[in-house]
């Protein structure tokens, strides 16, 4: 479903990818961890072209990414992606939210794009907000509502770039609870985050980003119970 | 008293110019402004560099310059009298001068509105899918352009006192209208005073409802 081949991304002078190789299988739920500064986010948002790649090669949803020639708003339809602010639209309401991608990009009606955001809206356990603006919503409501949008997109991988990060402490629970969800349901997902215990309950396999290189992968098990690199054993030393 | 009621049907018809050429040139100004701003915003440096020597160079001139040039200056040496009718070309020109005039103070309005706009809200845009093009039109501007309302009254305001140097190049407004009827009456007070008090209810209207804009969108971002 994703692969990546020998990335790497220089802001200026400063590279913050050295050279990252991974690759990702359909309905694999992959989470990316490590210390603040090492590459994580900047891997994710290589990932649906946020951040364009300095060198290196990635294919997603069977699209070249890193080619020039591929039209990147199509490859992104099929990409979803939360982020840490949840950057919800601010001027539409939830219902606006959730459909303007399958009216605007998908061209669907508005009847059909809108039974299709209630049903995800039930989905995220907010059937009774399509009326709400943003700003009405708490952090965790605002993040469920950011998943539903990317979902309308029906799309085949979902990155998450530390979505609870932002929240109060009593609401993360509420969008681990929809992103395990999503995961038992066969979604590709590749999550940013620094919730652990998520990490080793739903995720099929942990990266570990140090200094723009991946240092380590492997299963929950191997790399929370058995990790083999000094840097991968300091970091959990520190967070565990 | 007597002269200004005697009076008040040219003064009237010198109000109509006055209306017409203030909202032709706001109109005007404002697509003009925006095109400007986003050709600021661009990556390409060209359009970058087109945009801002017509920003400075409309910025940095009288108007009253302006107007000068573009009617009777560029129509000295083209024969755009020719081309758009002699009596046409000079209410074409002054017009599209007026909006190119005010259009190089809104691109700068236009411009920081949508820099205000949260760079996550363009992200979220785009990772739905959404062209630059759609995401411009369907989530930036909308947002932008509710915090440009305010500052785009105090420019019209602005862009309607600029129609009074419409009168010193000989098309007929307002200043013009009380121009020719104090050449017959001799009165410059009355006369003077009656348009002073037109434009004043005109502009310190528009300006009261920018201010209860202001405070009405104040109360609606908490």
């Amino acid at each position: 479903m994703i692969h990546v081949e020998d990335l790497y991304k220089s802001y200026g002078d400063i590279e913050v990818l050295k050279g990252i190789n991974a690759h990702i299988k359909p309905q694999e739920v992959v989470v990316v961890i490590g210390p603040s500064g090492s590459g994580k986010s900047t891997f994710l948002r290589c990932l649906n072209g946020l951040e364009k790649a300095t060198k290196g090669k990635i294919d997603i949803v069977g699209m070249e990414l890193t080619n020039p020639k591929t039209n990147i708003p199509q490859l992104r339809q099929h990409v979803g992606m939360c982020f840490q602010q949840f950057n919800l639209f601010e001027h539409l309401t939830v219902l606006g939210n959730i459909t303007i991608g399958p009216i605007q990009v998908l061209k669907k009606s508005k009847e059909e794009s809108e039974s299709l955001a209630r049903e995800l809206l039930k989905k995220v356990g907010l059937p009774d907000k399509e009326h709400a603006y943003p700003h009405q919503l708490s952090g965790g409501q605002q993040q469920r509502v950011a998943i539903a949008r990317s979902l309308a997109m029906k799309p085949k991988v979902m990155l998450f770039d530390e979505p609870t990060s932002a929240l109060d402490p009593e609401m993360v629970g509420e969008v681990l609870n929809v992103m395990g969800a999503l995961a038992h349901e066969g979604m590709t997902m590749v999550i940013v985050t620094h919730e652990m215990g998520f990490a080793r309950e739903v995720g099929d396999r942990i990266l570990f980003m140090d200094g723009g290189y991946l240092v380590e992968e492997g299963t929950p098990a191997e790399i929370f119970n058995n990790p083999q690199e000094k840097r991968t054993q300091d970091f959990l030393a520190k967070v565990l | 008293m007597d002269v200004v009621l005697e009076n008040m049907p040219m003064i009237l018809e010198g109000l109509k110019y006055t209306i017409y050429y203030s909202i032709a040139s706001i109109v005007l100004a404002i697509i003009i402004g925006l095109i400007a701003a986003i050709m600021k915003l661009s990556q390409s440096s060209f359009l970058k560099g087109i945009a801002s020597i017509y920003v400075e160079i409309f910025r940095s001139t009288p108007l009253l310059v302006q107007l000068f040039f573009i009617v009777f200056g560029l129509a000295g040496v083209l024969p755009l009298n020719e081309w758009f009718g002699q009596r046409s070309y000079p209410i074409i020109a002054a017009t599209l001068t007026l909006a190119l005039h005010q259009g190089a103070y809104i691109s700068e309005i236009i411009r920081a509105g949508i820099l205000s706009v949260n760079k996550g809200q363009r992200e979220a845009s785009e990772s739905i899918g959404m062209t630059e093009f759609q995401t411009m039109r369907f989530i930036i501007l909308p947002q932008a352009f509710k915090r440009m309302i305010p500052p785009l009254v105090n420019q019209s305001a602005q862009a309607i006192k600029d129609t009074s140097l419409l009168a010193p190049i000989g098309i007929i407004d307002l200043v013009y209208r009380g121009q020719i009827i104090i050449s017959t009456t001799f009165e410059p007070f009355a006369i003077w005073i009656t348009i002073g008090i037109i434009y004043f209810i005109l502009i310190f209207s528009i300006s009261q409802f920018a201010g209860y804009l202001e405070r009405k969108m104040r109360l609606d971002t908490r």
